[in-house]
């Protein structure tokens, strides 16, 4: 089945790339959302059949372990997202520009 | 939020799938109601102020409109996001539809029963204006198929719509048929067809409120892409519903002269072209019986509308493949009737409110998804 649909896409910002990546941002909440609502339904089904309710997920205290574990794993979380980001100061500190590295590509196209 | 009466031909969706189209749904909704507003504002506010003090003078139409608008940032990020969210909408079902395509279609062929008929014409040559781009963004238009019997299309679409109404058009996406019978009823309540043609049909689905509301008539309705009419036909029949589909293009078809007392459509003219909408006028004006009528709803036309709304109206035609909107919309429809022989007295033009009591949640701007513009459709007709 065909997904695009036939037609040239119209562009609404002066930077086309930046419409991509909305897209790509309104798709991830998508399925956030679908998430969600999956977890949901997991959720009342528990209560549903008597596993145990939203009560207790609200009652839920982690123990310093578990609580351990969930803040290594938030930071990592935020980490892997804020790529990009991080990336960049890495380059800035080690004065990487783009000319630095044509000049990598000249290097090694030449010895 | 409405939901869609899930008929025995509509496609099942599984928990994410829901979901998924779920979100759709609600980020329609979000932005009609709660983004889309804010357009005005920053027309009022930023863009209007700005064009007088370059021209001193305001905007005049919405070309004007668009001019200036299209440079504001609030109207550029609602308009991608308006776009993108057409595009998920399409993506969500269609994924869905595909994972239960061999179903479908058995579950299509399975309902071959006595109710109605469907007559395909596979020799039938599809339009250029439906092949140039596919009409609001449905990847593969009406009319692809990608399986023998395929009936994908058409039950993306049923699916498809519900969702990018809103839900607003009814459990059975219907309001279009609904709202043209009450204005029927009311303003012709002698009105006793024998015979009733729908043009461009899809899936039917504004086709079938007219088996019931004229018990007597033979109903009949026509599309140009098999996938569609298979569905419509197997849908009709799950529905109950008796109609005779065919695969024709309005533009000429193989009906007699004078064979029908009534002759609709819904939201078809805008996605034909000039030259094809001069043929269909011609056609029904052929088809009609003498003192037979024929009526078209459309959304409505942009003379008379404040330049601001129109421009909103207008924005489908640039922005979702829907290139004959704006043209049509301004088309001086007497002079189009009276050229296919209908008597310029006896051409109406009127707006129409809905039947569907969930129609009163549309937002009323003029905007695509809550169509109509403040919550009425266009009606455009004319007895023979």
């Amino acid at each position: 089945m065909p997904r695009k649909a036939k037609g040239q896409r119209p562009t609404f910002f002066t930077d086309p790339q930046v419409e991509k990546v909305l897209a790509m941002t309104m798709a991830l909440a998508g399925e956030v959302s679908v998430l969600r609502e999956r977890l949901d339904t997991v959720e009342r089904l528990a209560e549903a059949k008597g596993l145990f309710s939203r009560q207790d997920i609200e009652a839920y205290r982690p123990s310093a372990r578990v609580a351990e574990e969930r803040e290594r794993w938030r930071k990592e979380y935020i980490a892997r997202i804020l790529r990009v980001v991080h990336e960049e100061l890495e380059a800035i500190e080690r004065g990487e520009t783009a000319a630095s590295y044509d000049a990598v590509v000249r290097a090694v196209s030449s010895s | 939020m409405y939901e869609q009466i899930q008929h025995p031909l509509l496609p099942q969706a599984t928990h994410d799938e829901r979901a998924r189209q779920h979100f759709v749904h609600a980020l329609k909704e979000h932005l009609a109601t709660t983004v889309s507003p804010g357009n005005r504002v920053v027309y009022e506010k930023r863009a209007k102020p700005r064009f007088v003090r370059e021209t001193q003078r305001a905007p005049q139409n919405h070309h004007e409109v668009r001019r200036v608008m299209k440079d504001e940032p609030y109207y550029q990020i609602w308009s991608a996001l308006q776009r993108i969210s057409q595009e998920m909408m399409w993506d969500a079902v269609a994924s869905s539809v595909e994972r239960q395509l061999p179903d479908l279609v058995a579950r299509a062929k399975q309902n071959k029963g006595e109710l109605g008929s469907l007559t395909l014409n596979p020799d039938l040559p599809i339009p250029p204006y439906h092949t140039a781009v596919d009409i609001h963004c449905q990847p593969g238009g009406y009319h692809s198929e990608t399986c023998p019997d395929d009936v994908a299309a058409g039950a993306i679409y049923d699916r498809a719509v519900h969702i990018y109404v809103m839900g607003r058009m009814g459990p059975l996406n219907d309001d279009l048929g609904q709202s043209l019978i009450a204005y029927l009823k009311t303003a012709y309540p002698d009105l006793q067809p024998r015979t009733i043609l729908d043009l461009g049909c899809a899936v039917g689905h504004s086709t079938l409120p007219y088996v019931d509301a004229y018990p007597d008539a033979e109903v009949y309705a026509i599309d140009v892409a098999a996938p569609m009419l298979r569905y419509a036909h197997a849908r009709a029949q799950a529905l109950g519903k008796r109609v005779h589909f065919s695969q024709q293009n309005a533009e000429r078809t193989t009906f007699a002269d004078a064979s029908f007392d009534l002759i609709v459509s819904h939201i078809l003219l805008h996605e034909t072209s000039a030259s094809a909408l001069r043929n269909i006028m011609r056609e029904c004006y052929r088809l009609l019986v003498p003192g037979g009528m024929m009526f078209h709803v459309e959304v409505p036309q942009y003379g008379g509308l404040d330049p601001y709304d129109a421009f909103m109206l207008d924005w489908d035609t640039y922005n979702n493949n829907e290139p004959f909107w704006g043209a049509l919309h301004e088309m001086d429809l007497v002079a189009l009737a009276s050229e296919a022989g209908f008597a310029p007295t006896r051409v109406v033009q009127t707006m129409i409110p809905s039947a569907l009591k969930v129609a009163r949640s549309r937002t009323g701007l003029f905007q695509g998804g809550d169509f109509a513009g403040r919550g009425q459709w266009f009606v455009f007709g004319a007895a023979k």
